[in-house]
């Protein structure tokens, strides 16, 4: 069984089915793909996996480490090594991403404001934070800012990828993590993906172009239209979307490039 | 018990008070005595609900008993504090007196400052305005004078305590605060007492002058005790290039009544009116705050920001005024309601009334829970929800409690909120 088991997952929201029975197993040191037109379901398949409150679970079980995830809230998920880089990081004003960065560190290891023997110093938090300020080009002075507060969107996507450098996940959901960035934002971001790459960490790219995939090469590649998976396959099924887009499946035209913002 | 003529009497014979101020009090009294209880078929108290205030119940007067509480903040360059109606304990830095500044209780002053305090008190915050501020200006008790003469840096704040530890009182402390020309302090008011079964009735109220280019921050932080009903009238008088930051920090009592107003009167002159609150339990709390703008070239910039739990009420109802000659005013008014309960109401109503149309005016209000999305975010990141509520309070907070002009009472409001969060 491999570590992330999603079977027959149905999702709907406001009473429309989005996801329609998916089956998905991905295992730590693999990277899989999941790719489709606009509107296929593939933010809804992120989003269910975190435990977004705004989709329904209609049906189907999603297992991780052997553990039945759409039970627990979402916190506990992400104590249990799942991330999500969201598609669209929320502003939260009035924390710093300092404080929400150490907070987060601190609920990871079970420190819940009392035994101060399992709260990250300060010392061992900045060594767990600042090289990766390094690879992913973010301005320390962003850590004394409000959560997403003022950033770029190509600023946002990078801040995301930091939070995962630091909380250290065993499966990453990175969804639509290319969409809206420059040419070099992507090669940061990739560049530090790439870092956290390795026997440990399982990655579910989600994405509808296939450009961040040349940086990140997938092992898998899954094709979402319509709530289900039409064609499973390796890495040259981006290639063959690559070339065709996603017309065979529906009126929409080639998906390799994107107006960069 | 009641309040009566002779309370009014004996409570200027008590401390000695000068026959002008006597004559005052008389007048207060008989405009207490003429009108009734606010209509409330008037907007302004429409929403607010008397319950369980009875004005017939109250002492005039509570003789200075109970254990004194610790100062909240350290280092104070001056400390007056009341006990009771009695008129407060001074301490002063002796630098500070010999470059003429006067502190001391509001009986004292009348007595021998008479030419600080005559033509002011009662000027800003009017006896005539409802029932409860005539009974305020008939029954003042204790108080303060703060007068820093012309060009008078002052580097620390200086505190004024108001501690009461009985119920069924009068509760009336008045601050009065002139700033002379160019002159700059911050000053710090504390209102507080247990929660007692019996009611009281209390105010807390402020007339603050500001001189020509005068810079003053005053902080009032209100923690009476659950049994209380609050009266207060908080009023900025400021004169040309003169600035006053106000800052109400509500918390406490059981109903709060609070007018929180800036009086431009010179040109170049600038308001902050910033206020939090976190009202719980079955806490009612009103704030009408008023910016107006008499002349040109003005600034005024207000923010109230406020938490609600449990089955707690409040109403904001907030008044932008531009006068005719007030060109090139700029006015900035928003009041931000946190919604934690299903059962709390929060009623927000802001309002422009703008007589010269070369002037700039933002106003907004919101009422809402906790932002689901803000929520969902912090908790993928495996914040559990209690923090992550309460990150996202402190983090609503935050934004204006870093507005308090000077840092001891911004420590202390963190700290009070704080223990508000649980």
């Amino acid at each position: 069984m491999a570590d992330l088991e999603i079977k027959d997952l149905r999702v709907s929201v406001e009473d429309r089915e989005i996801l329609k029975g998916i089956s998905l197993g991905i295992s730590k040191g693999e990277v899989h793909a999941v790719m489709g037109p606009n509107g296929s379901g593939k933010s809804t398949l992120s989003n269910t996996l975190m435990g977004h409150p705004g989709y329904k679970v209609e049906g189907g079980e999603v297992l991780f480490k052997g553990k039945d995830i759409l039970q627990l809230t979402p916190d506990a998920r992400s104590r249990l090594g799942i991330f999500l880089a969201l598609q669209y990081p929320v502003v939260v004003p009035g924390i710093t991403m300092n404080n929400f960065l150490r907070t987060a560190l601190n609920a990871h290891r079970g420190y819940d404001g009392k035994d101060k023997s399992k709260a990250v110093s300060p010392k061992e938090f900045r060594s767990l934070v600042e090289p990766h300020l390094e690879t992913l080009k973010i301005e320390k002075s962003f850590l004394s800012r409000y959560i997403n507060e003022g950033f770029s969107g190509g600023e946002k996507k990078r801040v995301e990828i930091l939070q995962m450098a630091v909380l250290k996940p065993e499966l990453a959901i990175l969804d639509e993590t290319d969409s809206g960035l420059d040419i070099d934002s992507i090669k940061y971001v990739s560049a530090a993906i790439n870092q956290l790459r390795g026997p440990d960490l399982g990655v579910l790219i989600i994405t509808h172009y296939t450009r961040i995939l040349e940086f990140i090469k997938p092992d898998f590649v899954h094709v979402l239209v319509n709530g289900s998976f039409v064609l499973s396959g390796g890495p040259e099924v981006a290639d063959l979307l690559e070339a065709k887009g996603y017309s065979e499946w529906v009126d929409e035209p080639a998906p390799a490039e994107e107006v960069s913002a | 018990m009641a309040f009566t003529k002779e309370s009014v009497e004996e409570i200027a014979s008590l401390h000695g008070e000068p026959d002008w101020l006597r004559t005052r009090r008389r007048e207060a009294w008989e405009v207490y005595e003429r009108i009734g209880l606010p209509d409330r078929s008037e907007e302004e108290w429409r929403r607010v609900d008397f319950k369980g205030l009875d004005l017939e119940t109250f002492a005039a007067f509570e003789p200075a008993n109970g254990a004194a509480p610790g100062l909240p903040i350290e280092g104070a360059a001056g400390v007056l504090q009341q006990r009771g109606s009695q008129p407060g304990q001074v301490e002063l830095e002796e630098e500070l007196r010999r470059k003429g500044v006067i502190f001391m209780p509001l009986s004292q002053a009348a007595k021998e400052h008479p030419e600080l305090v005559r033509d002011r008190l009662f000027s800003e915050v009017k006896a005539d305005r409802d029932k409860f501020a005539a009974a305020h200006a008939a029954l003042f008790s204790g108080g303060t004078l703060l007068y820093v003469p012309d060009n008078v840096e002052i580097e620390r704040p200086i505190l004024g305590q108001y501690w009461s530890s009985g119920g069924g009182a009068a509760i009336l402390p008045h601050t009065l605060i002139v700033a002379g020309c160019n002159a700059r302090f911050n000053y710090l008011d504390e209102f507080l007492s247990p929660s007692l079964d019996e009611p009281a009735f209390t105010s807390g109220s402020a007339e603050i002058f500001v001189g020509e280019g005068a810079a003053v921050g005053y902080v009032s932080l209100q923690k009476w005790g659950r049994h209380a009903y609050q009266f207060a009238n908080q009023r900025a008088h400021i004169a040309k290039d003169g600035s006053a930051r106000i800052f109400n920090v509500t918390l406490g009592g059981r109903f709060a009544k609070v007018r929180c107003e800036a009086n431009l009167q010179g040109h170049g002159a600038s308001a902050e009116l910033k206020g939090v609150y976190f009202a719980s339990g079955d806490q009612f709390f009103d704030f009408h705050t008023l910016q107006d703008h008499q002349t040109g070239d003005t600034t005024s910039d207000l923010l109230f920001k406020g938490a609600l739990e449990d089955t707690a009420r409040v109403v904001y109802a907030g008044l932008i005024r531009i006068e005719k000659g007030a060109a090139h005013s700029d006015a900035y008014q928003a009041n931000r309601n946190l919604v934690l309960s299903d059962h709390a109401k929060a009623t927000s109503i802001p309002m422009l009334e703008i007589d010269n149309n070369d002037v700039r005016c933002t106003h907004g209000a919101t009422v809402g829970p906790v932002d689901p999305m803000s929520l969902w975010y912090l908790e993928s990141r495996g914040i559990p929800t209690a923090t992550a509520t309460r990150m996202i309070v402190q983090g609503f907070f935050g934004e204006v409690v870093d507005r308090i002009p000077f840092e001891q009472a911004r420590h202390l409001v963190e700290e009070e909120l704080e223990a508000r969060l649980g």
